[in-house]
């Protein structure tokens, strides 16, 4: 299958114009492709470490085999910190698994750069994607982004009762009826941990605790846990999972706190060890080609770094909302004092 | 003269000394693979410290710490009540089902086998969609029914933890104490009848001083599982916040791994054990079952009266929580898009099924489930039957010692012998992780009491006349093994593979430290998704499972023709 | 037909040695009873020929063949003997006629001749058209009968009966010996014999060897054990008797305190101690009054009846001698001749005063 842009925006007048230039852009990529495709399908299949919610990630898998038969995609799924933890054991009993590792926590992509175990690869077109998505060495990428949100039960609170800030949450009329995910396990809740800390510190957490959430471990789960009701307010998840669940039918509703939204955006890179290298490339200008971002965009309910890219007309635009921004070196700086502190205040 | 002493020469030789050699070797191969090599460097980073010195700071670390004391101090109550629980829970089926007219007794018995194979996070997961504060069907049910505002139950805490454990765990001291009772004769207990006791006086002066080692004992045991336990605590516990034992040790493995905190955690884990293991061999004595006095005369049936309807209504309530509102609940979420709704016909759908069998680790977790369980099920069938053969035959020098070896991985709880593996075979010589190698091993270890103690009572129970009325009619000692002892013993090595392949099905606690992305168990993808909260595909594969280890049970109690739960005795962790 | 030589055999478990130093020949075409209480290592014996374990000193041969020496054991699959077990030991997955035909695959027996042998032998045995049946189906002496014939239609030089009757209840167990002595004597294989009952070992064997403690104490014809006994222990295992403890006082008499008693021995000093055993059948009984029915030149006592027991067949009494402490049994014919308190003359002739060493 060829990839032809999407050509009907212009007027008809340079629709002949745009048909040859077409057919040329459309020959480079073909002829680029195709020593690539031979390769990686003598390769057979690309290993993808990945954060991504299962389904989004197994669709995203689905759709490249489709694109390209011969090359599987084994889909390993799990929570950023899980993930880090399971190459690096890996690597200690000298096994080269992965070719595409993807988590929410930056802090890991300056880890492993450091370590020297990604490889450099500038997916096609990512030049143009914004700066917030591009490692200036090259070595990774963001994949997606989402941010973090507050979200409720829309059977069990009204809008008017919903907390409407961060520190809303701290009420004691809320304990009891809190869910929060894990940064032990999860990196977008890494990063919203660091962000809150920043915006509020430690004490931010304490009292929180004070209203004994439950603890779920993924920044998906929260979204579940809502929608069934079993607590009614989640103090943290990626949005993206609310805003699924939302389109599906369920009773969720998300708020967009006053102070900001911690922004999380997830590398994606090659690691330098890849058994799979010609198709790890492939996959990777697949998922950063704008057909597979626009998907990200319209049914997963992401954000993307692709300029292309449209979203949907009931998310607000990334540049409308008060973003939180995590430094990646500090990330990874403070992971330590992240899951050591938040477990010492919520127990586990 | 010549031909006797030719002839008389070798064979000889050859019984003595040379086949002996090759057991001794076998055994001491296996011993060190599997236990002591691991054991070691388990013992040897506990006190190691980062530059390579003899050091106490882990210990002093994990036995200072508050957070890690706190654990502690979780496991020992959560061990000591589900225990409790378990034997207030067990002993009374026990004795209703052994020594009165209790009705449905086949039925009881047959739903006390499925909650005993039945993996306890699958049963905690089940809980936590019946007893989850707001979202659980029963607390749902209550509210609908009194208009309360908040919940009958709550699974996340302590007491829910306390609760699924024991309904789990009851049927090792259900089976421990049934068979006790079966041994008692009715005569003891007609003396006293006929001195004026009522039923329940009898019972509480006569039969129950005579039980009571096997009730200690049983007590012990069901404290020796909820001791191992990972996967109801992880379910249960963590989102309620505190830890156990178990889930503290696999804590340690984030990264980066403290591999050498986790084995200073493990030392007392395995003192507790240990310890309780001695006080249960004391309790019992060398023949592993409560010696009783009186002759073992016939047993009469106590008569309930108007008690039996309700002592039956009193198991089954016990059976529903163990077996059939989990199971229904699991039925109920494999089938519906939201869990925590009815299951109408616009909640219902088959996308659940689709989604988790087309997922490529669910795919590859099956196979290597199914492997693993194939390979570990004949190599520790076969290797168990040879050590039971070898020992109740008294073939070689020092037969107690093996039998005693292939008993004692059942002292390491799961977590602990993972932790050892991982310490041993993730350096050289034997880099064995990422490979389904470490997880053989670690299954092979753990199920070995189980497979040993079956085989132990197989081969018990064919008289060794009967080998020896062949050899001496002219069969030599292999044809004899091949025309007498195997069809004799086929079922009962039968019953052995099965034990094990279940075992090693269910296996969580040590499958989850061991596992690499690439050598996926059927528990350990369950509990992936269960940390991202993917309930139907969870309840999915969840069924999966107990179809698979149905099957196998149903295919063993049909090739054995007879009741499996009777001719167990067993002393695993699960 | 070969038969047994064991010279020194010794078999140790442990500290313990439950075989030490038995001696014992058998003689081609003899049956001879290893007597003796449980524990005594007449199992252990049997069990040392067969080949199941290797001695620790000593030597068994059968005929010319060396079978068994420390550190050297023929297996039982080539001794050529065929073992009768306590518990049978029939398969329980093969027919009677699968069960006894077992052994003939592996003694040259042609195939087209084992069925004949194998109805033969079950014909033998009087189980002719049990052939088809399981062992389960079988009555306890039913049983038995098959693992006769398994043993038997090998026609082995040696067969050995590990108490292959102790199962069975007391009338079938008397008709059984009965069978048993009659297959010997129809086949004539050389035999040894296990048993713990001392009425057993009188029916069936031709020779019977009392073991204690892993050594043959006496060997000899039924009778001779009887009559003969030469130790206190053959003396009280064979039957019932009297032992007086007593010294020797005098050529052929012993007495015990003022108790004096003419015995069927001599050469004795004077001041040995030895006992003296006297079987309760042999003494006479008759009221003190009248001694005429009673027999001359025996040993006359006068004593008072303490009890006197009615057994069916015979009388037991207790009788207390005078100016002794002894208590004899006497075993007399129905009717009761006294009764419990009645004063009375014993006769306890000379001959049936065997007198036994008094160490044992």
């Amino acid at each position: 299958m060829r990839y032809s842009p999407s050509q009907t925006r212009f007027g008809c007048r340079l629709s002949l114009v745009l048909l040859v230039s077409a057919l040329i852009v459309s020959a480079v990529p073909a002829a680029a492709a195709d020593p690539r495709l031979e390769a990686a399908r003598t390769e057979g299949k690309v290993v993808w470490y990945t954060s991504l919610a299962l389904t989004s990630s197994e669709k995203v898998a689905k759709l490249f085999e489709t694109a390209y038969p011969g090359v599987k995609v084994e889909v390993h799924r799990t929570g950023s910190q899980r993930i880090l933890q399971r190459m690096m054991q890996e690597l200690q009993a000298n096994i080269k698994n992965v070719d595409v590792v993807h988590t929410s926590d930056a802090g890991h992509y300056v880890l492993l750069k450091e370590k020297q175990l990604l490889m450099r690869y500038t997916p096609a077109g990512v030049d143009r994607f914004a700066p917030g998505f591009k490692d200036r060495d090259g070595f990774h990428y963001g994949l997606r982004a989402t941010v973090n949100v507050i979200a409720y039960n829309s059977q069990k609170i009204t809008a008017s009762e919903a907390p409407r800030t961060w520190k809303d949450l701290l009420d004691p009329k809320w304990r009891g009826r809190l869910v929060t995910a894990h940064p032990g396990y999860s990196g977008v809740i890494a990063t919203h941990v660091l962000a809150l800390v920043h915006l509020h510190g430690w004490d931010y957490f304490k009292a929180l605790a004070q209203n004994k959430p439950m603890l779920v471990q993924s920044a998906v789960d929260p979204g579940g846990i809502v929608a069934s009701g079993e607590r009614p307010v989640a103090v943290n998840g990626g949005d993206y999972t609310f805003y699924q669940l939302k389109k599906k039918g369920n009773p969720v509703e998300i708020v967009f706190p006053k102070e900001g939204v911690p922004l999380v955006v997830s590398p994606s890179a090659i690691t330098s060890f890849a058994p799979h290298p010609n198709a790890a490339r492939l996959f990777t200008d697949f998922i950063f080609s704008r057909e597979i971002q626009q998907v990200l965009a319209d049914t997963e309910g992401l954000y993307t770094g692709h300029p292309e890219v449209t979203y949907p007309a009931d998310r607000p635009k990334l540049g409308d909302l008060k973003l939180l921004q995590v430094d990646p070196a500090e990330l990874e700086k403070r992971t330590e004092e992240i899951k050591t502190r938040f477990v010492e205040f919520f127990g586990a | 003269m010549a031909e006797a002493s030719a002839a008389s020469l070798r064979p000889g030789r050859l019984e003595g000394l040379d086949r002996a050699a090759p057991v001794w070797l076998l055994a001491a191969a296996a011993l060190v693979m599997l236990i002591l090599l691991p054991m070691g460097w388990l013992a040897y980073i506990s006190v190691t410290g980062p530059r390579g010195g003899f050091t106490l700071a882990h210990y002093a670390r994990v036995l200072g710490d508050p957070p890690l004391q706190k654990a502690l101090w979780n496991t020992v109550v959560l061990a000591f009540w589900s225990g409790l629980v378990a034997l207030a829970i067990g002993a009374p089926m026990a004795w209703l089902s052994a020594r009165t007219d209790l009705p449905g007794r086949r039925i009881i018995q047959s739903l006390i086998m499925a909650s005993f194979v039945t993996p306890p996070f699958l049963g905690a997961f089940a809980w936590v969609m019946l007893a989850g504060p707001n979202a659980g069907y029963l607390n749902q049910l209550y509210r609908g029914l009194t208009g309360a505002e908040g919940p009958l139950l709550n699974i996340f805490s302590m007491p829910g933890l306390i609760f699924v454990v024991a309904i789990y765990t009851f049927p090792y001291v259900y089976i421990m104490i049934a068979n006790t009772l079966g041994l008692i004769a009715s005569d003891l207990e007609d003396a006293a009848a006929i001195l004026g006791a009522g039923r329940l006086q009898v019972a509480r002066t006569i039969t129950l001083p005579m039980v009571l080692p096997a009730i200690l004992s049983g007590f012990i045991l069901a404290v020796l599982q909820a001791l191992a336990l990972f996967g109801s605590p992880a379910i249960l516990a963590l989102p309620a916040g505190f830890h156990t034992v178990t889930t503290q040790m696999w804590s340690f493995f984030q990264y980066p791994p403290r591999a050498e905190l986790a084995a200073a955690f493990s030392i007392p884990l395995l003192l507790a054990t240990a310890l309780l293991l001695l006080a249960q061999k004391k309790l019992l004595g060398r023949r592993g079952y409560a010696a009783v006095g009186g002759k073992g005369g016939q047993r009469r049936i106590i008569r309930l009266g108007p008690w039996r309807l309700p002592a039956l209504a009193g198991c089954l309530a016990i059976l529903a929580c163990a077996v059939f509102l989990p199971y229904g609940i699991l039925l109920k979420t494999a089938f519906a898009r939201a869990w925590a709704q009815p299951l109408t016909t616009a909640n219902f759908t088959l996308e659940n099924w689709s989604f988790t069998f087309l997922h490529s680790a669910t795919q590859s977790a099956i196979v290597n489930t199914l492997e693993l369980g194939v390979l570990t099920a004949c190599v520790g069938a076969g290797l168990a039957t040879l050590l039971a053969y070898v020992t109740t035959r008294k073939l070689v020098l020092g037969h107690q010692v093996l039998g005693f070896l292939a008993v004692s991985p059942v002292v390491i709880p799961g977590v602990v012998l993972a932790v050892a593996l991982f310490v041993a075979y993730t350096r050289p010589p034997f880099l064995l992780y990422g490979t389904l190698w470490i997880l053989f091993i670690a299954y092979l270890t753990k199920e070995m009491p189980v497979g040993y103690s079956q085989a132990d009572a197989t081969m018990r129970g064919i008289h060794p006349e009967l080998e020896e009325a062949g050899r001496i009619l002219g069969a030599g000692r292999l044809r004899v093994l091949r025309e007498i002892t195997a069809p004799l013993a086929r079922s009962g090595i039968i019953a052995t593979w099965c034990f094990v392949f279940i075992g090693v099905i269910r296996e969580l606690s040590a499958s989850i430290i061991l596992f690499s992305p690439n050598t996926k168990v059927m528990s350990v993808v369950i509990f992936d998704l269960k940390e991202e909260g993917q309930f139907g595909a969870i309840a999915v594969l969840g069924i999966f499972m107990l179809v698979m280890t149905f099957a196998i049970v149903a295919a063993m109690q049909a090739l054995l023709g007879r009741d499996v739960m009777g001719a167990r005795s067993s002393s695993g962790s699960g | 037909m070969p038969g047994v030589v064991i010279t020194g055999l010794t078999k140790r478990f442990g500290d313990v040695a439950a075989v030490a130093g038995l001696d014992l020949t058998v003689r081609p075409g003899e049956l001879v009873a290893l007597l003796g209480p449980s524990g005594c290592g007449k199992t252990t014996t049997l069990r040392l020929v067969a080949g199941f374990m290797a001695p620790d000193a000593g030597e068994i041969r059968v005929g010319d063949r060396v079978l068994s020496s420390p550190g050297t054991v023929i297996p039982p699959e080539r001794r050529r003997m065929a073992m009768i077990f306590q518990s049978y030991a029939l398969w329980p997955h093969m027919t009677v006629a699968q069960n006894v035909a077992y052994g003939l695959r592996f003694g040259g027996t042609p195939r087209a001749e084992r069925d004949g042998k194998v109805d033969e032998i079950l014909r033998a045995v009087q189980l002719s058209g049990y052939g088809a049946r399981y062992p389960g189906e079988l009555s306890g002496g039913q049983q038995q009968r098959v693992a006769v014939a398994r043993a038997l239609v090998v026609e082995p030089e040696i067969l050995l009966l590990d108490e292959p009757l102790s199962n069975l209840d007391a009338s079938l167990r008397e008709e059984m010996r009965f069978e048993i002595r009659r297959l010997h004597e129809r086949f004539g294989i050389t035999t040894l014999y296990v048993t713990h009952d001392q009425a057993e070992a009188m029916v069936i064997s031709d020779r019977a060897a009392v073991i204690r403690n892993g050594r043959v104490v006496q060997i000899g014809l039924p009778q001779e054990l009887f009559e003969r006994p030469r130790t206190r222990f053959v003396a009280e295992f064979i039957g019932k008797t009297n032992l007086i403890d007593a010294v020797a006082d005098g050529a052929g008499s012993v007495a015990r305190g003022r108790l004096r008693l003419r015995v069927a021995a001599d050469g004795l000093t004077p001041g040995t101690p030895a006992v003296v055993s006297i079987r309760p059948h042999l003494i006479a009984l008759g009221p003190r009054a009248n001694t005429r029915t009673l027999p001359t030149g025996a040993n006359t006592l006068a004593g008072t009846v303490l009890r006197a027991s009615y057994l069916g067949d015979t009388v037991d009494y207790q009788i207390a001698l005078e100016e002794s402490d002894v208590v004899l049994r006497v075993a007399g014919p129905t009717p009761a001749r006294a009764h419990a308190g009645d004063p009375v003359t014993v006769a306890v002739p000379t001959e049936a005063c065997v007198l036994l060493p008094a160490d044992d």
